[in-house]
């Protein structure tokens, strides 16, 4: 591969990945603010805002084109709104109403003045990545594709327009009428974003086409949101993830010979499927790994409290008994590990528990029977409904609730069934000498 | 920010529509001192209504609302707002800090970002609500009535000399009511007027010095042990506005077929 085919790879690799930027930090907001399908109004809707930018003499990605589109986006919100008020149209029908009027318009004119405007249908729909590298102007000596600075130009309009307004943003989105009640003037900032939406979305239009636009609006804030959990980090990772899925979707396209905009969304989708298995806190696999954890202590919890509760029918707490029956699988992986690691000893069918283990189910079974005795109390339950949500409430029931608790009791109070209710600090002497 | 005797806040013949259909009836209310003052009625009474009409975020169709005689937008930011807890997304990205923060972004305005004054500021009122060890906490991890708090640190950190509150007792704990209520008899204390949308009679006897009694009108107002009678109560809660309600719906109607 000559160097030449190689410098035409890394200008468009370096404008899809600066468009995808500038797109992802917009699509932050409108996604916290629950408007990513306003973006993809916008997407389509500036079309006819660029065709009659270009039709009054400007260039794409010229000043005139931004302006056309600028308008053309407030315009579609407008619209819809105006819908609303005036014959109640749901907003999102109203803004599927205005878009698809908006964008089809732009379509029929750009086939009608075919001649006079460097656009056809196709790029419109699919963009024109792969052509970037081959409309180069000379910038100090350098020639830089005409795409790259459009896109650089947006970039830097959308980067400055949000950092001088964040913290309006942010607030305004978390909470409109409180920001207004503030003195923020929410319209103001609305319209801002709005505009920069519009911007950032004419970029990503002549790299990538109208649809798969959406996707770099919305794809990288909404995988970002499953990482990270404040704001400026939710920007910073989407632009992260919006310049890796640029990089990563060229290289692929060019790998495979295939459309690079397609490949582009393809592996952004990729990163968010990625984040939705693996998000450390939210991600499915956290979440299994944290029930298997939950459904392994429970397990271990139970059959250490069946052992002593056998044991204290039999006299002793810490009595061997006759081994009870593990109800499910995982009991009977519990009981194999409680008995390796030392807590329950076994010998001829029998078990007992150890210190440790002895300690240990003390304190389940001191949770379920002060649970018990609480609920007895402050609600009016007969006694044979007490048992059920203790046997739940005894593995969640902390050090700290457990005090709260005894602190209501007298001294030596047994529980609703009268049975005592072991201590906290375990007994001085350990557990009751085994008969 | 009192010249001459003009009272706090004033309503004065307000009347406040959602489209076309009238939702508060002619209120005339002025409140001349700082004080805590309950807003009190049944569901739907258009308590909240009120506060909103006040602030500028529903539309006055009649009447005006003036602070010390003033229009709104002349003393925008001195007023400062706890809006329903219900009203704002908590799994939004932000924590504790960032949304108190939020309350001096008003005063702060463009292009500056909060320095170490504005954080000094919120982390007081994060004190001043009991929650100072909970400013990284992420707001979807808190409980309701530590919602409720941060919503009126949040406020607090705007250094306001008016707070309008919009049900903060609701859904939230008693050790969080108490705080709460602590919070704004300070404030009242120091000079602030308080007025708080409230739907809990009992309470309401006990917390607030001064009343109105509203049911898409206003019923009575003045200081609560005037106010709170058997008559008043019963002319509030006890309807007497199916009227009301019924003209609404036909000017609504009206509205459509004309």
């Amino acid at each position: 591969m000559s160097s030449d085919a190689l410098a035409l790879h890394g200008w468009s690799m370096l404008t899809a990945a600066t468009v995808s930027a500038s797109c992802a930090l917009v699509g932050t907001l409108l996604v916290v603010r629950r408007m990513s399908l306003l973006g993809d109004a916008i997407a389509h809707a500036v079309l006819p805002g660029i065709v009659v930018g270009v039709l009054a003499g400007g260039r794409l990605g010229g000043p005139l084109v931004l302006a056309g589109a600028v308008v053309a986006a407030l315009m579609t919100v407008g619209l819809t709104r105006g819908l609303r008020a005036a014959v109640g149209l749901a907003e999102d029908a109203g803004s599927g109403v205005v878009f698809t009027t908006l964008f089809a318009a732009g379509v029929v004119t750009v086939s009608l003045f075919a001649s006079r405007i460097d656009l056809d249908p196709e790029c419109v729909l699919f963009g024109i990545l792969e052509l970037a590298a081959f409309d180069l102007v000379s910038v100090g000596g350098v020639e830089v594709p005409r795409a790259l600075l459009t896109a650089t130009a947006v970039l830097v309009i959308v980067a400055g327009g949000l950092a001088a307004t964040w913290q309006l943003q942010i607030s305004t989105a978390f909470d409109q009428e409180a920001a207004a009640a503030a003195g923020i003037p929410v319209a103001v900032v609305t319209t801002g974003l709005l505009s920069l939406t519009a911007v950032a979305t004419v970029a990503g239009f002549e790299a990538v086409g109208a649809v798969l636009v959406v996707a770099m609006l919305v794809v990288p804030a909404a995988t970002a949101e499953l990482l990270v959990h404040r704001m400026h980090q939710v920007a910073l990772v989407a632009v992260a993830v919006a310049v890796a899925a640029a990089g990563l979707g060229w290289l692929a396209a060019w790998r495979w010979n295939t459309s690079a905009a397609g490949m582009i969304a393809v592996v952004l989708g990729g990163f968010y499927a990625t984040a939705v298995v693996l998000a450390p806190a939210d991600g499915l696999l956290a979440r299994l790994v944290a029930k298997l954890a939950l459904d392994w202590r429970v397990a271990r919890e139970d059959w250490l409290a069946r052992i002593w509760r056998a044991g204290e029918q039999a006299g002793a707490a810490g009595a061997s008994v006759v081994r009870p029956r593990p109800r499910t699988g995982l009991e009977r992986a519990a009981a194999v590990w409680l008995r390796l690691t030392g807590r329950v000893e076994r010998s001829a069918g029998r078990v007992r528990l150890s210190k440790d283990g002895a300690r240990e189910a003390e304190l389940v079974v001191r949770s379920h029977r002060l649970w018990e005795t609480w609920l007895g109390r402050h609600a009016d339950l007969p006694a044979d409904h007490l048992h059920p949500p203790a046997e739940w409430v005894e593995h969640h029931l902390g050090a700290a609730m457990r005090e709260r608790i005894e602190a209501e009791l007298t001294a030596g109070e047994a529980d609703p069934h009268g049975r005592e209710i072991p201590p906290e600090a375990g007994r001085p002497d350990g557990p009751p000498p085994v008969v | 920010m009192n010249p001459g005797q003009q009272p706090l806040v004033e309503f004065h013949d307000v009347t406040v529509a959602y489209g076309r259909r009238p939702v508060l009836w002619n209120i005339d209310l002025a409140i001349a001192e700082p004080c805590l003052f309950g807003v009190i009625g049944p569901n739907g009474a258009g308590k909240s209504t009120l506060l909103k009409a006040a602030l500028g975020l529903v539309p006055v169709v009649g009447g005006f609302v003036r602070f010390c005689g003033r229009p709104r937008r002349q003393v925008q930011g001195r007023v400062g707002y706890v809006p329903q807890r219900e009203t704002v997304d908590w799994d939004f990205p932000v924590n504790v800090m960032d949304v108190v923060l939020m309350g001096t972004y008003g005063r702060l305005g463009w292009l500056r970002w909060p320095g170490r004054r504005e954080r000094a500021v919120a982390a007081e009122c994060l004190e001043r609500v009991g929650l100072a060890d909970l400013a990284d906490r992420q707001i979807g991890r808190l409980s309701g009535g530590q919602q409720q708090r941060v919503f009126l640190a949040r406020a607090l950190a705007q250094e306001a000399d008016i707070y309008l509150l919009d049900e903060p007792m609701a859904g939230v704990d008693v050790r969080s009511q108490e705080q709460i209520f602590g919070v704004l008899a300070a404030l009242r204390d120091a000079g602030r007027l308080v007025i708080v949308v409230h739907h809990d009679l009992r309470t309401a006897a006990e917390w607030f010095d001064q009343v109105a009694l509203i049911d898409r009108r206003l019923v009575a107002a003045g200081p609560t042990a005037e106010v709170l009678t058997a008559d008043n109560i019963q002319k509030t809660y006890a309807g007497g506005i199916e009227l009301l309600e019924q003209l609404g719906q036909a000017v609504a109607e009206r509205g459509r077929t004309e």
